[in-house]
């Protein structure tokens, strides 16, 4: 899987248009295509499948008047949740509350614009990605805590601090975990991370060659990292922050109609971006025999997504001094320890 | 036979050595014969009435040294002539042995001394008195309403409260009812938070006023009476035969309906002196403990709800068991939740025919269930998150459950060893073989695991009922006993009964007026009192601690606000 062209050199050579104008028109045609690929697994994702994925784990039926398999609840839901009138409660702090659900939405989709996808899908594909990946997603923060505050209500006030203490806690060891693979890797370009997983052998079975993904290289990093995405996510057991039962949604409790599509956009968004950096990082990206690398890339970030959901149904939430706990004294030791351990194995081997 | 009279005829034990610890009524008169104006004897207990200032004297007195160390409920009402506190007074090691301490105050200044210092308990009941019948109790931390709003005027069970009189609540006095809601006072390190009335976590329509000190909970004040329906007036205006039995379903609506229908059967028939067949006990018996089994599948499946976050696994394999049991209630009763199966003297209909399919149905679920509940404790019990949200938080000890006069599967889980239905026996349980289970926590833990083992028990019960049923002589199976169209027990006769609901002990008092009307009907709801020791419980601890506790207490609000 050799570093490929990006995606709008790509749209430009096929429309065969030059210069700054061709560029621009060719980068926006890129960008769109790489929105409507996610928001049409979102549109998937939320409506549909958390329903029918809940639904199997509580032995329920869910979704199957509308269309076939019940999949016409999403344009049924779309359609009903953006007719709903748009409450804006008294005292509000109006441009952060009309900002935060942008700001969480489009930074998880942002940061989509490095991540390899394959079959070419891929908008940028700058030398620092993995940096940029994290930098992009971590502004999530910023948005949950503008709308915790601007809702001028108490609960989201709580349920925004929650969700910063918690992202704080979970991003570093999150970040280092990620520096290990690093380590590896030497490279922080998100399509150089690909490629060496793809194309080091780790041990040849019956003749099928085993890809050296770093799951299977180092599954204590793997775990690590998909323990601190699921807080980076906000998903049980570290769903702190809008913890129905305890603060009523947190955050997000008093927005209405478009802004709480967004905000419950931005949050699919987020775990798909979860997906994607586990996938990228620890399982090959879109690597894959016989399909398409756009179809394992697809199947990598559902699974992550099914995991989350399975997490979500059977995981109780932990208490917030317990998640800030398990975060500062757990998570984060381990990831120093996986680092210097890599490091040392690494500096040893010499590989 | 087992018949709903048992031998509590106080008169029987004035013969009984005159020791107070064993609650012969000639030594405990003689205990407290200072305050003591004289004897007047309810059906369930002897009862003393006493000078209006001196009821902790007594209440101490009878405290420390006769055991009388639980305050099942108070009662308050109004006469011609007098209002009257009646202290409901029992031993959790043996509520046979009772005392009712009657208070009398005079209608122009209905003032008496509060037993809140000796009994914490008694800080919501006597509230509620007031509230209703508008008694004052003196020196009493926090007299306010508690179930109606604090605008209401005029107390409505009071002789002379005019219910046709328009509510008028002035405008400029309570424009904002919120107003001294929102902040603490003067504590800038604190913010004030309402939980409910509208939240997922209260069960019900529950507003708890609380005080956060950042994620912590300084001060807890739950306020009820959202879901106050006057159960209690609309019992004293029905018939006792006929138009009383459909009100209990709506207390407990877990569905606890034939345990909360077999607390008034059990009061009217001690009232009215008669006899269950035991055919019938047998058939209440296993109704009840089926109502006990779906009121547990709920505490449980709702409990989990705080903890994990809505619709997860685990509440929906609790409902979906509980949906079982609903289907088989149905069958016996013909309706899910509103059951009205029990009849004075008996129950409404026998077992539907076929009945081979009836008992099947019920076998069906018994066999299935300790799978479920194995399913269950790998789910939640064992689970080391679920560990961590629940042992030693919301913690209640043995002697502040007992002085808030907590019972059911909340004071089993502190390890006190009550339960109604072994100490005070009814029914058909004294011939049956089943276990009274304790847990030693006090934490949430504690009150689940009580809650499962529970249900195991239930299922025992019924297991050997449905044996008992099955092969019950054809030509026996009296449901009802001879019962006369028209109740009129005599006039002044009291009595008040309890009998183990799903939260725990559920009691009705009765003072018959000569008509066939109740002249006064008080409901103990264990809820009520359970939820009066949350302060006690969540100070301290973090808001989701707050909220499992009260998962953890299991209050229906039907039941807490009547």
């Amino acid at each position: 899987m050799a570093t490929q062209t990006p995606l709008p050199d790509i749209i430009s050579d096929l429309l065969g248009v030059g210069g700054f104008l061709g560029d621009a028109v060719s980068m926006l045609v890129a960008a769109a295509l790489v929105g409507t690929i996610m928001l049409t697994m979102t549109a998937f994702a939320g409506p549909w499948a958390k329903r029918k994925i809940t639904a199997a784990f509580t032995d329920r039926i869910s979704v199957n008047r509308v269309g076939p398999w019940g999949l016409g609840t999403i344009v049924v839901d779309s359609v009903r949740l953006l007719s709903k009138e748009l409450v804006i409660p008294e005292g509000v702090d109006r441009p952060a509350y009309d900002l935060a659900p942008i700001v969480l939405a489009g930074s998880a989709l942002f940061a989509f614009a490095v991540i390899p996808m394959g079959n070419g899908i891929q908008l940028a594909d700058p030398e620092v990605g993995l940096v940029f990946v994290f930098a992009i997603a971590s502004i999530a923060s910023l948005g949950l805590i503008m709308g915790g505050y601007a809702s001028n209500n108490k609960y989201s006030l709580l349920g925004g601090l929650r969700a910063v203490a918690q992202n704080i806690a979970y991003e570093i060891p999150l970040v280092l975990t990620a520096a290990s693979v690093v380590l590896f890797t030497g490279t922080l370009q998100l399509s150089e991370i690909v490629a060496i997983q793809q194309n080091t052998t780790l041990a040849t079975i019956a003749g099928v060659r085993i890809p050296a993904w770093f799951a299977f290289v180092n599954p204590f990093a793997f775990v690590l990292f998909v323990v601190a995405n699921l807080a980076e996510v906000g998903r049980n057991p570290f769903d702190t922050p809008e913890a129905p039962t305890e603060i009523v949604a947190g955050y997000q409790t008093e927005y209405s109609s478009a802004y709480f599509v967004l905000f419950y956009l931005g949050e699919f968004i987020h775990i798909f971006l979860g997906g994607a950096i586990i996938a990228t990082l620890f399982l090959g990206g879109p690597g894959g025999p016989f399909l398409p690398g756009f179809v394992w890339f697809t199947i990598k970030i559902w699974a992550v997504y099914f995991f989350t959901q399975w997490c979500r149904s059977a995981i109780p939430r932990v208490r917030i001094d317990q998640l800030i706990g398990i975060g500062w004294k757990g998570l984060l030791v381990l990831s120093f320890a996986n680092l210097v351990l890599t490091a040392t194995a690494l500096g040893v081997t010499g590989l | 036979m087992s018949t709903q009279q048992e031998d509590d005829t106080p008169d029987v034990d004035d013969a009984a050595p005159a020791t107070p610890a064993s609650g012969s009524p000639a030594a405990l008169e003689a205990l407290i014969e200072d305050h003591v104006l004289e004897r007047e004897d309810h059906l369930n207990a002897p009862g003393f009435v006493i000078r209006a200032d001196a009821v902790q004297d007594v209440l101490s007195t009878l405290k420390t040294e006769a055991g009388f160390d639980h305050l099942s409920c108070v009662t308050a009402e109004e006469h011609e002539d007098r209002f009257e506190s009646i202290y409901h007074l029992r031993k959790y090691d043996d509520p046979t042995q009772e005392v009712s301490i009657i208070v009398p105050t005079s209608r122009d200044n209905p003032v008496s001394e509060t037993a809140e210092p000796v009994f914490r308990t008694a800080d919501w009941h006597e509230r509620e008195a007031y509230d209703l019948v508008g008694v004052e109790y003196d020196d009493h931390p926090n007299l306010e309403r508690i179930l109606l709003p604090d605008t209401w005027q005029g107390h409505p069970l009071g002789l002379d409260y005019n219910q046709n009189k328009p509510q008028i609540v002035t405008f400029d006095e309570h424009k904002n009812p919120l107003e001294g809601h929102e902040q603490a006072a003067d504590d800038s390190d604190t913010m004030f938070l309402n939980i409910g009335p509208h939240h997922p976590a209260t069960h019900g329509v529950l507003h708890v006023e609380t005080v956060l000190d950042g994620e912590q909970v300084a001060d807890v004040n739950p306020d009820i009476g959202y879901l106050h329906r006057c159960e209690e007036q609309m019992a004293q205006k029905g018939t006792y035969r006929h138009q009383i039995m459909p009100y209990p379903d709506r207390w407990d609506y877990g569905p606890g309906g034939i345990l909360n229908e077999w607390a008034y059967a059990r009061t009217a028939e001690d009232l009215a002196d008669i006899d269950v067949p035991e055919y019938a006990q047998i058939l209440r018996t296993m109704g009840g403990e089926l109502c006990r089994i779906a009121c547990h599948m709920l505490a449980l499946g709702t409990f989990c709800l705080d903890i994990y976050g809505d619709f997860t696994a685990i509440f929906m394999y609790a409902m979906r068991d509980r949906e079982v049991v609903q289907n088989i209630l149905e069958d016996l009763t013909g309706q899910r939740m509103m059951l009205n199966y029990l009849r004075l003297g008996g129950v409404v209909w026998d077992i539907p025919e076929p009945r081979a399919e009836f008992f099947e149905s019920v076998r069906d679920f018994l066999d299935e269930l300790p799978e479920r509940l194995d399913e269950y404790s790998d789910l939640i019990t064992s689970n080391e998150i679920f560990q961590a949200r629940t042992v030693n938080t919301g913690v209640l000890d043995y002697e502040t459950a007992k002085d808030y006069g907590v019972t059911g599967p909340v004071a089993r889980g502190s390890g006190v060893d009550y339960d109604v239905r072994r100490d005070d026996p009814y029914g058909y349980y004294p011939e049956l073989d089943w276990d009274v289970v304790t847990e030693d926590g006090g934490d949430n833990y504690s009150r689940l695991l009580v809650r499962m083992e529970e249900v195991e028990q239930s299922a025992r019960i019924i297991e050997q009922c449905v044996d008992l049923l099955e092969g019950w002589p054809e030509d026996e199976r009296d449901i009802q006993a001879n019962v006369p169209r028209t109740l009129k027990p005599e006039a002044g006769t009291e009595t008040y009964r309890t009998v183990e609901g799903a939260k725990g002990e559920l009691g009705v008092y009765i003072r018959a007026d000569g008509t066939e009307k109740p002249g006064r009907f008080k409901i103990r709801s264990p809820c009520f009192s359970n939820l009066s020791a949350l302060k006690e419980m969540s100070t301290g601890e973090y808001i989701p601690d707050l909220v499992a506790t009260l998962g953890s207490l299991d209050v229906i609000l039907g039941e807490v606000d009547r």
